[in-house]
């Protein structure tokens, strides 16, 4: 048995001191070619995997290493934000939210991808990419802060097998906002006069939890008038008397249905993953949900998934189209990453129409290809199958708005703190009028954009 | 060392050496190198571990704009008084309940002990997965409890997280049923301890029952039972599992409390600063209440 004495003590300390010292410039160059990497997990193992393959190719192609983690979305929003206060960053991020790019590029914590993105302009659906384009609030100016490579819209999943059993035939679904929407309402009529006791027409996401309820109430706004909202130049309109008059009749049209029994009481204190499970269990006829993870999460489920219709935007009550709010996915690079350059050419890797397709492709086609040549171009997106055509046809081919956080980051603090599903928990729970609930919310935005002011060009 | 001699060389030199002896701890030669080797990993870790994050985090939450950040959300008024509520009905039902279960669970016999292992169970139960099964069974349209109501008695229960206060109640209700047999059990331990011959004695002088309740148990009782008090209001000040699991603050943001709204600032706003600042503002009550609390153990010590 070994003595430990001081001096043994002292000796083994000193050794290893030494060692540290001598090895110092081999991990250094380990380090030079080394890119810690976190991305989202996805929503079924193909994404995932398609990450991983991603990855594997890179590092066999650029001989760098990428240490990866994919982490559940919103562990991943909490570990990014604490490792940018802290300083300790990885060298990429992906955002899995609307906020955290804008917020962070807003506080100049973010490095500019400008130099990526800008050459690679061309190939991208134009309308999708000021969704990565951010105000920068130190150096007063705008800058690509988000690698655009993943585009989402929000589309209608349909069970037909439950519209036909209400008494309804999907060929019969109308084509304008107010109609298509209303031509549940029977629907669920005809499913409890057949003793489903409970099951609702509609599965809005009425709750202040995730972004499901912000994306329902901007399109019902957009759809009701209120696309300028926000404007371009980062202005907040409350002031406009068509905004509002597009965010009452929004409020109005999410709240009767609530109101008359045609939406699950429960949706105003769901969670974010809550209409996915019910819609899932066959509890609600349609949900308005983003992306084609509802179908996708049922791509093994071949009557179920087949049993789905995923639908785009109606048109306005007027008869003409209706934009889609779309949102642009990717990483991004917090300052203060020890391998910029590394990161940087893996970003430049990652957005190569190429690699993109192929990622985007393995991962079941979740997440739309924001690069319409070979959208076009390729069977996979339009010709396999009705969930992807559908949904692609809506976010890459069909008339689309970028979110508002891309115009204004304080549209990101009034969405986290659902400001305008506060106003319809005031109308359904506290007898307020829309008109006042809406007066309210319009207020508390104001409040929050007085702190976020752009600088004009 | 030779010991340096007062007599020969004056006062001075025996006050420098004696100072010396007391920073050393008494220990000599080596021993004081090698308590020196064990306590520096021992103060590394307090230092990064402990005193780091507390001193960053006054740090950070110290910016006097943040407050008035915090104190303009109207969603901050409404969570200061959830709060104070959740802490009031979450301690005094739980310790209530406590006091009088640990009375029930002194009965003898086989069965009470089996019982005793049965209620402790919510207790050992992971706190997660127990939350998130109540915020599944307290589902207005599709849970557990509802359709309870419904097969048996053929009534529609409410939405019972649809509104602030049955959906606070919920979280309280949830809280106390998980937590109760921890202080049962604490209290239990505090009337196992009182002697029995003082039992024997009033039962002589005719205190039997509630009356020996009133005047031999909880008097003997009754400093445990405050500093039990306190402890499970500084606990409970910084809860942030239950509501976050039960309500996830819903609706509208109305049962939010000071930890799962801060959480919520920093993270959702990503603005940790704000979130620390939400947190913090629960010191003036926090900081007296730890004083009281170390007051009343010095005290119980006494009488112990």
């Amino acid at each position: 048995m070994t003595i430990l004495t001081r001096r043994s003590v002292l000796r083994s300390s000193l050794g290893l001191a030494a060692a540290g010292a001598l090895a110092r410039p081999y991990i250094a160059n380990a380090a030079a070619t080394t890119a810690e990497v976190w991305f989202a997990q996805g929503f079924v193992p193909e994404e995932d995997s398609a990450f991983l393959a991603m990855v594997a190719d890179y590092q066999k192609a650029s001989g760098n290493t990428i240490d990866q983690s994919t982490i559940p979305y919103a562990a991943l929003r909490q570990k990014a934000v604490s490792a940018i206060q802290s300083g300790a960053v990885p060298d990429m991020i992906e955002v899995a939210d609307f906020y955290l790019g804008p917020l962070q590029a807003w506080d100049d914590k973010l490095v500019d991808l400008s130099d990526i993105v800008e050459p690679a302009k061309a190939q991208y659906v134009s309308s999708a990419l000021p969704c990565c384009y951010f105000y920068n609030n130190v150096a007063k100016k705008r800058g690509y802060y988000v690698l655009p490579m993943k585009i989402a819209a929000v589309p209608f999943h349909i069970w037909t097998s439950l519209v036909e059993k209400g008494g309804s035939k999907i060929a019969d679904l109308p084509k304008t906002w107010d109609a298509f929407l209303d031509f549940f309402m029977p629907v669920q009529d005809g499913l409890r006069a057949k003793g489903m006791r409970n099951v609702y027409a509609y599965g809005y996401q009425l709750t202040a939890n995730g972004v499901d309820p912000e994306n329902t109430f901007d399109a019902f706004m957009i759809a009701y008038g209120g696309k300028d909202f926000i404007t371009p130049d980062g202005k907040l309109h409350t002031d406009d008397p068509q905004i509002k008059d597009a965010c009452v009749k929004a409020l109005v049209k999410l709240t009767t249905p609530f109101k008359k029994g045609y939406v699950p009481p429960g949706v105003v204190n769901w969670n974010d993953a809550d209409d996915n499970n019910a819609f899932h269990s066959k509890l609600m006829v349609m949900d308005f949900d983003g992306t084609i993870s509802t179908e996708v999460a049922l791509y093994h489920k071949k009557d179920e998934y087949d049993d789905i219709l995923t639908h785009g935007m109606p048109l306005s009550n007027d008869g003409k189209e209706l934009p889609s709010q779309i949102s642009l996915f990717g990483p991004v690079i917090p300052k203060g990453a020890k391998n910029v350059a590394v990161a940087k050419e893996l970003a430049k890797y990652m957005i190569q129409p190429k690699v993109l397709n192929q990622y985007l492709k393995a991962g079941l086609g979740r997440w739309a290809l924001p690069i319409p040549e070979i959208v076009n171009s390729d069977p996979f997106w339009l010709k396999e199958d009705a969930h992807r055509t559908a949904y692609t046809t809506q976010s890459v081919l069909s008339p689309t708005v970028p979110i508002y956080e891309a115009y204004n980051p304080a549209i990101a603090e009034v969405g986290a703190e659902h400001v305008f599903m506060v106003a319809v928990f005031d109308v359904l729970n506290n007898g307020v009028a829309p008109e006042a609930a809406i007066d309210k919310a319009f207020k508390r935005a104001e409040e929050i954009f007085a702190k976020y002011p752009i600088q004009q060009a | 060392m030779t010991t340096v001699s007062a007599i020969e060389f004056g006062g001075p030199a025996v006050r420098r050496q004696s100072l010396w002896r007391y920073w050393r701890g008494g220990l000599r030669g080596s021993e004081f190198t090698w308590a020196l080797a064990f306590l520096v990993p021992y103060i590394g870790v307090f230092v990064a571990f402990v005193a780091y994050p507390v001193f960053y985090g006054l740090w950070m939450g110290s910016k006097p704009s943040l407050y008035a950040e915090v104190f303009s959300d109207p969603i901050y008024q409404q969570t200061v008084v959830n709060t104070i509520v959740f802490v009031a009905f979450g301690v005094n039902l739980k310790l209530f309940f406590a006091l009088l279960l640990s009375g029930f669970f002194m009965r003898p016999g086989w069965w009470v002990k089996a019982l005793l292992m049965i209620f402790v169970l919510p207790w050992a139960v992971p706190e997660l997965p127990g939350f998130i099964s109540i915020h599944w069974m307290l589902n207005g349209e599709w849970g557990l409890l509802n359709n309870a109501l419904y097969q048996f008695f053929g009534i529609d229960g409410p939405s019972w997280l649809n509104s602030r206060w049955l959906a606070l109640g919920s979280a309280v209700c949830s809280h106390v049923w998980r937590w109760l047999p921890f202080w049962t059990v604490i209290l239990l331990a505090g009337r196992m301890s009182i002697p029995t011959e003082i039992y024997d004695a009033a039962k002589v002088d005719g205190a039997t029952g509630l009356r020996r309740f009133a005047h031999v148990s909880f008097p003997l009782l009754a400093n445990l039972y405050l500093v039990l008090t306190l402890l499970a209001t500084i606990f409970l000040l910084g809860n942030f599992n239950t509501v976050y699991f039960i309500t996830g603050g819903g609706p509208a943001n109305s049962t939010h409390l000071l930890a799962t709204l801060g959480i919520r600032d920093a993270f959702d706003l990503a603005n940790p600063r704000l979130g620390v600042a939400v947190v913090m503002s629960a010191l003036p009550l926090l900081i007296p209440l730890v004083i009281i609390l170390i007051r009343r153990i010095k005290n119980a010590e006494v009488q112990l």
